[in-house]
């Protein structure tokens, strides 16, 4: 089943949460609703599942229009942040709650609630309370109880976030392999963009209730459309530089001395605009060949990647680089970019220029002495 | 985020208040607007409900009324004998109960025993330890030399008798509320004035007491609201009467003579009225002096 | 205040003052089984020499104290369950519906907390009277059925309830209602106990209300008909206190199984403040 959005709004009071939101989520498709928190993603989920009524718009699921439609009445399971499991009832009878609601016959029921229990792999639970659980069997519980009705959408609300790391790993798997194993339309909030891209067919990135770019996770990611979605995707987060333009094709770089000359191309009409440099993406290289160089203020090394922070003036730059380079704390250093690895923003409206994996995206980079 | 209300959740609230409005409004809110009004009834025909008369007359006839006035001055008699006394002993046995002994929660019970029955009940009880010639507590007196006392005849030792068995009703209350309080005292406070090597009585005096004044304070207030509504420990203890010479009469037990055994449901309402300005005047200074001067945590 | 006092002396201390707590019921007891000469033996007989559990059976016959019982039972379940239902439903509503006037309607439910209810005992009774109420069951049920303090606790209760599991119901396919029986009600059992709990204590022990709204003998609830024994029993004191432990021992056993509630609900009562 399809689910459509059809200019989505919802206000509460003063704020607008959700904004006009237009979308289609394909049948069978798990899309991930990421941004920070307060951006509207998780009252988005709340408009799919009928437990709020937007203010403007409409809601399509397949053919039919839901807006107004009680969220008992959608056919749709739902997970929640904190399991939101019955806590009087045994895990048999929290799994069985929906299948009660709509009178199916006992017998059947337990068959059903078997089923879902070997499925999610919680059937030697089923006696036990949910405070007996660890907090990854009561996910799982909370999923089972979710699915046991077969809906034709499941709405997850930052399943993970209640998790230790190891487990939230683990969890993320087996979310992703019981959505395809039943095959079910799925919408997963979070604020977690790991979680989103490694998930996900899809993600949909909000802020301020606008939703600012859909993709598939690694397009997001190579991609950009706005300042936006370059900040909030990546660790380390990306770098921005602002570039001001002094001369034809030179510019300098916004709180340093530094220029660099770009070539010439149809968009550079702008006075100013910023540059995205991926910290991943940036590599050192003998001074003359770098981009722009500055102060090592900082190093670490995590696993198998080295961090360093550069100074550049008054802005500082991260970057990865090869651990065994025998850089110090102290040291200068010059860093570079493969043209076709930079994004470029307009700083008033945040939107994408250029940049990223453009075709087109072969301008040289030098350093301008 | 709580959605906002519109008339259709209005509509569903107030049905689902309806039970408990119905009877509310009926006998609890209804009564009080009626019970001020009827206050002002000076000529009023209970049986036809006809009101002839309204004004003041009521309260002037009742401040006239010497019976009132004794009412009164026995109802602060009462609570000054009882809350005082009733406080420090229970706060004492708190106290007691809340230093980590053995049987700490089977004393508690005890203590806390006549809480739980009818007063009618243990007042009959009591008025049998109080007999002047074969009561238990003449008999223990009798032990230090102590002449036999006609607790419940005698108009001077009536009010006594009254406190006594108040004090031992109440006290179960009061030392619940008190370990509460203590309860809910920082464990640290007392290792802080430890460390700091206060003595257990400044520690008391120091660190228990201020910790402990909201509790104090609401103890108090209750029990001196408490105090000025007693009546069932009179009529079941003096058998109907208050109390010999009317040495027990207090404010509740004027407004049940004046309205059930004479019908001056006017007057009555009026004492009532009197008895709740009281009451609210100490749940105001509750409300008040709670949060301005009591040192909370 | 443990190194001011020796462990001995607060048990002394405790124990001195528990005997006084005691001593009326052993007396009582004690009394309710005396044979009529040893009741005013001086000094007094504390074990009596012989069980004498006629005082019983010939307090039951001269006042009908099985259908004192019968009435204080009828009165106070019936009472207690109305309290509860209305109870449950007004705490839903103001736990988790957003409506017009909660806050004004709310705030003087709380006010009428702080009215004494002796001042309430006249208009009630017109009211009564107006009903043709007097005398009858309706007038010792029907005015206890709803309380305020019971509807803000179980509102403070229902408040800690998360969200997400009335979400979780509705998404099942559970209707608001249902959600408020199947999964409120048993979530607030604690609660809905100690509600329930000070309710049966204090509608059976209920005295003044009682006395004013019945005349017949019939309808008398323990209390009442225990306080109209002192007169038709006279001196007789080993009836007067067997007739005493009818009344006090049936709550007395309710203390004893369900202490924990009680005291949990007192203590509670009195953090409010």
């Amino acid at each position: 089943m399809d689910v459509h959005l059809d200019q989505l709004t919802m206000q509460f009071n003063d704020t607008t949460a959700v904004d006009s939101i237009t979308t289609t989520i394909k049948d069978g498709e798990l899309v991930s609703l990421l941004g920070p928190s307060g951006c509207g993603k998780s009252t988005t989920l709340m408009l799919l599942s009928g437990l709020y009524k937007p203010t403007a718009g409409d809601i399509y699921f397949g053919d039919e229009k839901v807006t107004t439609m009680d969220a008992e009445k959608r056919g749709i399971g739902m997970v929640f942040q904190n399991y939101a499991l019955y806590p009087h009832l045994s895990v048999l009878k929290n799994i069985m709650f929906p299948l009660k609601m709509q009178k199916v016959p006992k017998k059947e029921a337990i068959q059903q609630v078997m089923e879902m229990a070997k499925l999610v792999q919680i059937d030697h639970l089923l006696d036990r309370k949910p405070a007996q659980l660890s907090g990854g069997q009561q996910q799982r519980v909370a999923i089972a109880r979710a699915l046991v009705k077969k809906p034709k959408l499941l709405l997850l609300d930052e399943p993970l976030s209640n998790l230790d790391a190891r487990l939230r790993l683990e969890m993320r798997e087996e979310i992703r392999r019981i959505q395809q194993e039943v095959g079910i339309t799925a919408v997963f909030v979070t604020h977690d963009q790991e979680e989103a891209l490694s998930i996900s067919d899809r993600v949909m990135l909000m802020n301020n209730g606008v939703l600012q770019q859909e993709n598939a996770p690694q397009q997001m990611y190579r991609k950009p459309e706005n300042i936006f979605a370059a900040s909030f995707l990546g660790n380390p987060p990306i770098n921005f530089l602002t570039l001001h333009k002094t001369e034809n094709n030179t510019y300098v770089i916004q709180g340093s001395s530094q220029t660099l000359e770009l070539p010439s191309m149809k968009w550079q009409t702008h006075e100013a605009f910023q540059m995205g440099l991926r910290p991943e993406d940036l590599y050192t290289v003998p001074e003359e060949e770098g981009l722009f160089s500055g102060e090592i203020i900082h190093m670490e090394t995590i696993g198998r990647d080295t961090l360093i922070r550069l100074q550049l003036g008054d802005v500082t730059v991260r970057a990865l680089v090869d651990p065994k380079s025998r850089l110090r704390v102290g040291d200068r250093c010059s860093l570079a970019i493969e043209p076709q690895e930079v994004h470029y923003f307009d700083p008033k409206t945040g939107e994408r220029l250029r940049g990223g994996n453009d075709n087109d995206a072969q301008a040289n980079l030098e350093k301008h002495a | 985020m709580m959605l906002k209300p519109t008339w259709k959740s209005t509509l569903k609230a107030l049905l689902y208040l309806l039970p408990a409005l119905l009877i509310l409004v009926t006998f609890n809110i209804y009564p009080i607007v009626k019970s001020f009004l009827m206050s002002f009834y000076t000529n009023y025909d209970f049986f036809k409900n006809i009101i002839n008369e309204r004004g003041f007359s009521n309260f002037i006839e009742l401040f006239q009324d010497p019976n009132f006035i004794q009412a009164l001055q026995n109802t602060v008699i009462f609570v000054i004998g009882v809350v005082p006394i009733s406080i420090i002993l229970s706060l004492a046995i708190a106290i007691l109960l809340n230093s980590k002994i053995k049987f700490s929660g089977l004393f508690r019970t005890i203590y806390f025993l006549p809480f739980v029955t009818s007063v009618v009940a243990v007042a009959i009880v009591w008025s049998w330890i109080f007999h002047s010639d074969y009561g238990l507590l003449n008999y223990f007196l009798g032990w230090f030399g102590v002449d036999p006392i006609d607790w419940l005849t005698d108009p001077t030792f009536a009010m006594p008798a009254l406190i006594i068995l108040s004090i031992w009703k109440g006290l179960g209350f009061n030392i619940i509320i008190f370990l509460a309080g203590l309860q809910s005292v920082n464990e640290q406070y007392y290792l802080a004035a430890k460390v700091d090597g206060a003595s257990a009585w400044h520690r008391f005096k120091s660190v228990t007491l201020p910790l402990l004044s909201p509790t104090m304070f609401f103890v108090s207030i209750i029990s001196i609201i408490n105090a000025f509504k007693v009546f069932d420990e009179i009529f079941a203890l003096f058998n109907g009467k208050p109390g010999p010479a009317n040495s027990a009469l207090t404010v509740v037990y004027y407004v049940y003579q004046k309205f059930y055994e004479e019908w001056e449901f006017g007057l009555a309402s009026a004492a009532a009225f009197v008895l709740f300005i009281i009451v609210f005047l100490f749940t105001i200074i509750q409300l008040i002096i709670g949060r301005k001067f009591v040192h909370y945590q | 205040m443990r190194s001011a006092l020796s462990k001995s002396t607060i048990y002394i201390l405790l124990a001195i003052g528990a005997v006084f707590m005691l001593l009326p019921f052993v007396w009582m007891l004690s009394t309710s089984l005396k044979a009529p000469n040893e009741v005013m033996a001086m000094p007094p007989v504390w074990i009596p020499s012989e069980l004498n559990w006629d005082n019983f059976t010939e307090a039951l016959a001269v006042a009908p104290f099985d259908r004192y019982f019968v009435n204080s039972l009828i009165v106070t379940v019936i009472s207690t369950i109305g309290e509860l239902v209305t109870t449950i439903l007004a705490a839903y509503a103001f736990s988790r519906i957003n409506f017009f006037g909660k806050n004004i309607i709310f705030a003087v439910l709380l006010g009428t907390m702080m009215v004494p209810g002796e001042v309430l005992l006249i208009p009630n009774f017109v009211t009564l009277s107006n009903l043709g109420w007097i005398d009858t069951y309706q007038a010792l049920i029907v005015p206890w059925t709803a309380s305020v303090f019971a509807i803000f606790l179980l509102r403070q209760f229902f408040l800690g309830v998360p969200k997400e599991l009335s979400f979780a119901a509705k998404v099942d396919g559970c209707s608001e209602f249902r959600f408020l029986w199947y999964v409120m009600v048993p979530l607030a059992k604690p609660a809905l106990i100690t509600v329930a709990l000070l309710k049966i204590i204090n509608s059976w022990n209920a005295f003044l209300w009682p006395l004013i709204v019945t005349n017949s003998q019939e309808l008398r609830t323990l209390p009442v008909g225990l306080s109209a024994f002192t007169t038709e029993a006279g001196i007789k004191y080993e009836l007067l206190m067997a007739a005493s432990t009818m009344v006090v021992v049936p709550m007395l056993i309710l203390f004893f199984i369900m202490q924990k509630y009680i005291i949990a609900g007192v203590a509670r009562s009195g953090l409010k403040g």
